[in-house]
């Protein structure tokens, strides 16, 4: 197995992907030696080389099977996802990782979800988990610009068999306008009662949004756990692009406690940037 | 501490190590001083040689090969590093140097060029014109532990005193029969020194009020924003800073343009507009006043300290000769430090 803190990427074959979403894509990679990586923990995070393009961080939407295969979403935001977007299958990347702290394992209980656009993804796993779970009462309340711009679809439907997905728009003609927040009344009857976990991904505002809400609910900061993006590059804490607070998110992150995160981020209170924390994919 | 030893003659030290290893030392180079290697034994100046670049290239190379992409394969890159000296490294920077390598302390390339490196530290028994190491406590007098081996100028002569195993090691076939010193007296012969530079030096009152309020983020956000409009984000101080640690990936394309290359990292610099900017657009820190406050942050604040209760500065001074908006960090402690 590889040092885990290692910059040198092991060597991976794109083997699948299909659209899945607005100017988002759905990749199956292979890695050529499955052995030689950790095995991740739903939430943590990947480094992908696009030789010649760089490297840039990315969340397991399908952690690694035994053969080393996982998936992963992708949105078409700067170069290197440009690149990605153009390459064939069979072609070489690198993969770094896994790292960071990921989702708390929770296999029981009622645990709600809240995503918002592309950070659907990093939670995936941890839907995989609790919709498998006897012990468990899951529900996913789902935020999207548009029907159009929804991503997973595939592991939408297959959660739906399972657990209820509540799903609301921001601009979806002829659907009233709803945000997350909207729809708890909804997930908190469906879950037949206050959640006992809460599990938040998505843009900075309905994250804290969310979490305001959850917490004026009555659900305690310490079983609130958001998923937080900044730019990593290392991936082991050392070339300081990702701060926050007094860490680094590809370290101390990308999963926060709720109250960890307070903790961080209140540092600066009178920033009012301060209180961001954007998810994308 | 090992030993101590009256030695004399710091060259004869000098030309003991060259035989060993290659040594590097703060040289005047075309009219600027700088480390480079010296090919023949040198003796320290009374008055330091204060190098604009600090020895942090020794062990964080400024650009750096970490992996090659060859055929479809990626190979890791690490450097070949042969048995080396720092000789004469001033205290600060040799704080600094126990700094990072607590920072780097799982990074391979850092590894092993620190390992192969032997430290031969200096006492400044002359103040240095800017530095402030009396108010960051890494100065006048090398910090315990950190060194191999330590210099003390007294007299025109030298005191010698053994910190590590490895220095210990390197003074085997040096002739110091009957050189012992007593600790208890050289100790009091450092501490006398220390506290003469320490007078000569700039008023440590100011600085060390706007360090308090740095410490606990007590100064105000508008005190930042007004720091962060003299910054043109020119990057020298992170630059030329011995403990600033971050870096940027680069890929390089070999030269027969089929696909193969290697990764390199560069220098980077958090006050860069485009550091933290991720690639959707968002910004954690978007105004140069955060980023000058995120970067006096990490230089002072608490939770930055050390265990061995050294900062992210280190009071080299280094900052204030290269700033061009004169928000060096000597400055910027005088200027919040004062009501």
């Amino acid at each position: 197995m590889t040092d885990a803190r290692s910059l040198t990427p092991l060597a991976a074959t794109l083997v699948d992907r299909y659209d899945d979403g607005e100017d988002a894509r759905h990749f199956s990679f292979q890695l050529h030696e499955p052995g030689a990586a950790a095995a991740p923990a739903p939430g943590q995070f990947f480094m992908l080389t696009v030789p010649g393009h760089g490297e840039a961080a990315f969340t397991y939407v399908k952690l690694p099977d035994a053969h080393g295969r996982f998936d992963a979403l992708v949105r078409r935001v700067g170069t290197l996802t440009a690149a990605l977007f153009e390459l064939e299958q069979g072609a070489v990347v690198g993969v770094r990782g896994p790292f960071g702290r990921g989702l708390p394992a929770i296999d029981r209980g009622r645990v709600l979800i809240v995503a918002g656009g592309c950070g659907l993804a990093p939670l995936s796993p941890a839907v995989e988990v609790l919709r498998h779970s006897l012990e468990a009462r899951a529900l996913v309340v789902y935020g999207a610009r548009s029907r159009a711009s929804q991503v997973l679809s595939r592991e939408r439907a297959a959660w739906r068999s399972a657990l209820p997905v509540i799903e609301v728009f921001d601009h979806e003609p002829g659907v009233p306008r709803a945000t997350p927040v909207d729809a708890l009344d909804q997930a908190y009857a469906a879950l037949a009662g206050a959640p006992d976990h809460a599990l938040i991904c998505g843009p900075d505002v309905m994250m804290h949004a969310t979490a305001a809400a959850l917490l004026a609910r009555g659900l305690p900061q310490e079983r609130l756990w958001l998923s937080v993006e900044r730019r990593m590059h290392c991936g082991v804490g050392l070339c300081g692009h990702c701060y926050l607070g007094a860490g680094y998110v590809c370290v101390q992150g990308p999963t926060y406690r709720y109250d960890e995160l307070l903790r961080e981020l209140g540092r600066h209170p009178s920033r009012p940037e301060a209180l961001t924390a954007i998810h994308h994919c | 501490m090992i030993a101590i030893h009256r030695l004399g003659d710091a060259k004869r030290l000098c030309a003991h190590l060259l035989r060993s290893r290659a040594v590097y030392a703060p040289q005047l180079v075309d009219g600027e001083a700088r480390y480079a290697r010296i090919e023949a034994a040198i003796d320290l100046p009374e008055r330091a040689l204060r190098p604009l670049f600090s020895p942090k290239q020794a062990f964080f190379a400024e650009r750096e090969t970490l992996y090659r992409f060859e055929r479809g394969r990626f190979v890791t890159a690490l450097p070949e590093v042969s048995a080396q000296a720092l000789f004469g490294v001033a205290p600060c920077d040799l704080a600094a140097i126990a700094y990072q390598d607590r920072f780097f302390a799982a990074d391979a390339h850092y590894r092993r060029r620190r390992e192969a490196t032997l430290i031969v530290a200096a006492d400044c028994t002359r103040a240095c014109d800017g530095g402030f190491c009396h108010v960051m406590q890494t100065g006048p007098d090398a910090r315990p532990g950190i060194a191999d081996l330590v210099l003390h100028r007294e007299d025109g002569s030298w005191l010698l005193v053994v910190e590590s195993e490895a220095g210990a090691a390197a003074l085997h076939g040096l002739d110091l029969a009957g050189t012992d010193a007593d600790a208890g007296e050289a100790g009091a012969v450092r501490a006398r020194s220390a506290a003469r530079v320490r007078a000569e030096l700039v008023d440590a009152a100011p600085l060390a009020r706007g360090l308090a309020l740095a410490r606990n983020h007590a100064v105000p956000d508008a005190r930042w924003d007004a720091i962060g409009l003299q910054c043109v984000a020119c990057t020298g101080c992170t630059t030329v800073c011995p403990t600033c640690s971050c870096f940027a990936p680069r890929d390089v394309p070999g030269p027969d343009g089929g696909g193969d290359l290697h990764r390199e990292r560069v220098w980077d610099s958090c006050l860069l507009g485009g550091f933290a900017r991720e690639a959707s657009g968002h910004h954690p820190a978007p105004s140069p006043g955060q980023r000058v406050q995120r970067f006096f942050d990490h230089k002072l604040a608490a939770e930055y300290v050390s265990p061995e209760g050294i900062s992210g500065c280190v009071g080299c001074g280094r900052c204030d000769v290269v700033c061009p908006g004169s928000i060096g960090m000597r400055a910027v402690l005088a200027r919040v430090g004062t009501p």
